[in-house]
């Protein structure tokens, strides 16, 4: 279980935060959904320990993630920067996960398989030498063949087309530990059956709320009486709401519409 | 030792920016040391030895700091997956550091190996006189102490450059040692006095030329005229001791303190 007190980080100590007050516990399998830049790569550097926090707390299974050192198959995560070791050969870097991290190197190649990576490729490229949808179906695959006990996803699914996306969630369904996944795709919500989903907007986390009462809420601006959650979106008051008027949430292909939306809605 | 050991030193072994600066231009200095500073040396037995040995102790340094230039670079730029896989692998920091290390000592021993060759058959060919060195096992030793010390700088270096969030002095921070390098060659033409202790670059050659040549090695102005001040080795050797152990303890220090810069920081500067 990781918990999250009254985290705030920020990039500079007279930045503005990039997260607000972040409160939240997660313990089993989790979606962020949020658009682009609303801080949700900066929640899981934070969750890592690899950004400097400023106010807060960070529990990973009861212990401060700052005291955490050489604590094999607890945390992993798909990022290229913390999957950047050594300047090899993918299948090397592969190698070099599974024994530090007792993970299972066959398996990230079963996975790399079933999302179009093969061997030959693996064999000949290096890490940044690969297009930005293998990159990450290659940081993905060694995340999960660790099988750490929290993994974090994030955007696992871009730039891969459909039968492999398809392919991924099968692999996240079977996933043994806690994940936390964080996404600006809405299509996802059908897809992923007794999660947990928060929103992350403008550095703030809300939620949680399973992910099926996702499937019929609507964004509507201004304050409703029924919500799942208000948001501040770009000022303005946003509700999420399970029914009523407003626009379906599945009809944005990506949270970054919300802003579109909150544009249309002060034109208004 | 875990698969890191093999693999990180297979990428240093491999790195062509690491055989540039620590062989080929290492090797261009060799040249203009034997056949353009050389060229008025004269030609009898203790004159050549003498030059030899002092060639010998500036270019130790030289391709030990070039080639920490490129053991800098990897860790600047793996800098989060170093706190990364420190945390959450079982490459803990102390292990980190002695697999790092040991990589590093291995290639900057190479590197060493190869200089000490090519002066050989270099030197040999220019003075027509085969000069080896004294006492070699005190050389192999020097070079390893050597090696540990720029290895600790450069890494000292590298994380201060994380620690302190300065992504901008990346590229001139990993060139530090081969700079000041250069620097210590002052004391061919300076009496450093007591300097001569404090410079842990210039006791590297000081000690290198001791022990290729038999001779005390002396303050400083070798290619002056006039009386020279000798070194004391045992003080020389303990001066760079305590360099090496204060960089390797500020290393330990910086590795649990940094939280790393991403590559794409660094590109973008």
């Amino acid at each position: 279980m990781i918990s999250v007190e009254g985290l705030e980080v920020s990039y500079g100590r007279f930045k503005e935060p990039v997260l607000k007050d972040v409160n939240a516990v997660f313990d089993g399998k989790s979606l962020i959904l949020g658009p682009n830049g609303s801080g949700k790569t900066t929640l899981f550097r934070a969750l890592c320990g690899l950004t400097n926090v400023r106010k807060g707390k960070i529990l990973v299974d009861g212990v401060d993630v700052e005291e955490i050192y050489a604590k094999t198959g607890v945390v992993m995560a798909n990022f290229p920067e913390v999957l950047s070791l050594l300047s090899i050969k993918v299948l090397d870097l592969i190698a070099l996960y599974a024994d530090l991290t007792g993970g299972d190197h066959a398996f990230a190649r079963e996975i790399l398989f079933d999302l179009g990576l093969n061997e030959t490729l693996l064999k000949s490229k290096k890490l940044h030498e690969l297009s930005a949808g293998q990159t990450k179906a290659v940081c993905t695959a060694i995340a999960l063949s660790t099988r750490a006990k929290h993994a974090l996803l994030d955007e696992p699914f871009e730039q891969l087309d459909p039968a492999r996306k398809n392919r991924l969630i099968e692999h996240l369904r079977n996933y043994g530990g806690v994940i936390i996944l964080n996404t600006h795709e809405t299509w996802l919500i059908r897809n992923l059956a007794n999660w947990k989903a928060f929103f992350m907007f403008e550095g703030a986390l809300y939620g949680s709320v399973p992910v099926e009462d996702l499937l019929k809420a609507k964004f509507s601006f201004g304050e409703e009486a029924k919500t799942l959650f208000r948001m501040v979106v770009s000022g303005k008051a946003v509700s999420l709401v399970r029914e009523g008027r407003g626009k379906p949430l599945l009809s944005l292909e990506s949270l970054d519409k919300v802003y579109e939306l909150a544009l249309e809605g002060e034109k208004r | 030792m875990t698969k890191y050991f093999n693999l990180y030193l297979k990428a240093l072994i491999t790195n062509p920016h690491l055989i540039f600066w620590a062989i080929i231009f290492v090797e261009y200095w060799v040249l203009m040391w034997a056949y353009v500073f050389g060229a008025n040396v004269p030609t009898y037995e203790e004159a050549v030895k003498n030059y030899v040995s002092a060639a010998c102790g500036s270019l130790t340094l030289i391709s030990l700091s070039s080639a920490a230039t490129g053991i800098a670079e990897t860790l600047i730029h793996s800098s989060k997956s170093i706190k990364f896989v420190t945390k959450y692998t079982r490459l803990s920091p102390p292990r980190f550091l002695v697999e790092n290390m040991a990589a590093s000592l291995a290639v900057l021993l190479i590197v060493s190996a190869i200089m000490f060759s090519s002066i050989i058959g270099v030197f040999c060919h220019k003075f027509e006189m085969m000069v080896l060195p004294v006492n070699p096992f005190g050389l192999i030793a020097t070079t390893l102490l050597s090696a540990i010390f720029l290895y600790a700088l450069s890494a000292f270096l590298s994380l201060l450059v994380v620690v302190l969030k300065a992504p901008k002095s990346a590229s001139f921070v990993q060139f530090l040692p081969l700079i000041f390098s250069f620097l210590a060659y002052a004391s061919l033409w300076v009496d450093l006095k007591i300097f001569a202790y404090i410079s842990p670059f210039n006791c590297i050659s000081a000690l290198v030329y001791h022990y290729f040549s038999g001779e005390q090695p002396i303050m400083g102005g070798l290619l002056m005229p006039g009386e020279k001040e000798q070194m004391n080795i045992t003080l020389t050797a303990c001066s760079l001791i305590t360099w090496t152990f204060t960089m390797l303890i500020l290393v330990v220090i910086l590795l649990r303190k940094m939280r790393g810069i991403g590559i794409e920081e660094i590109r973008l500067v």
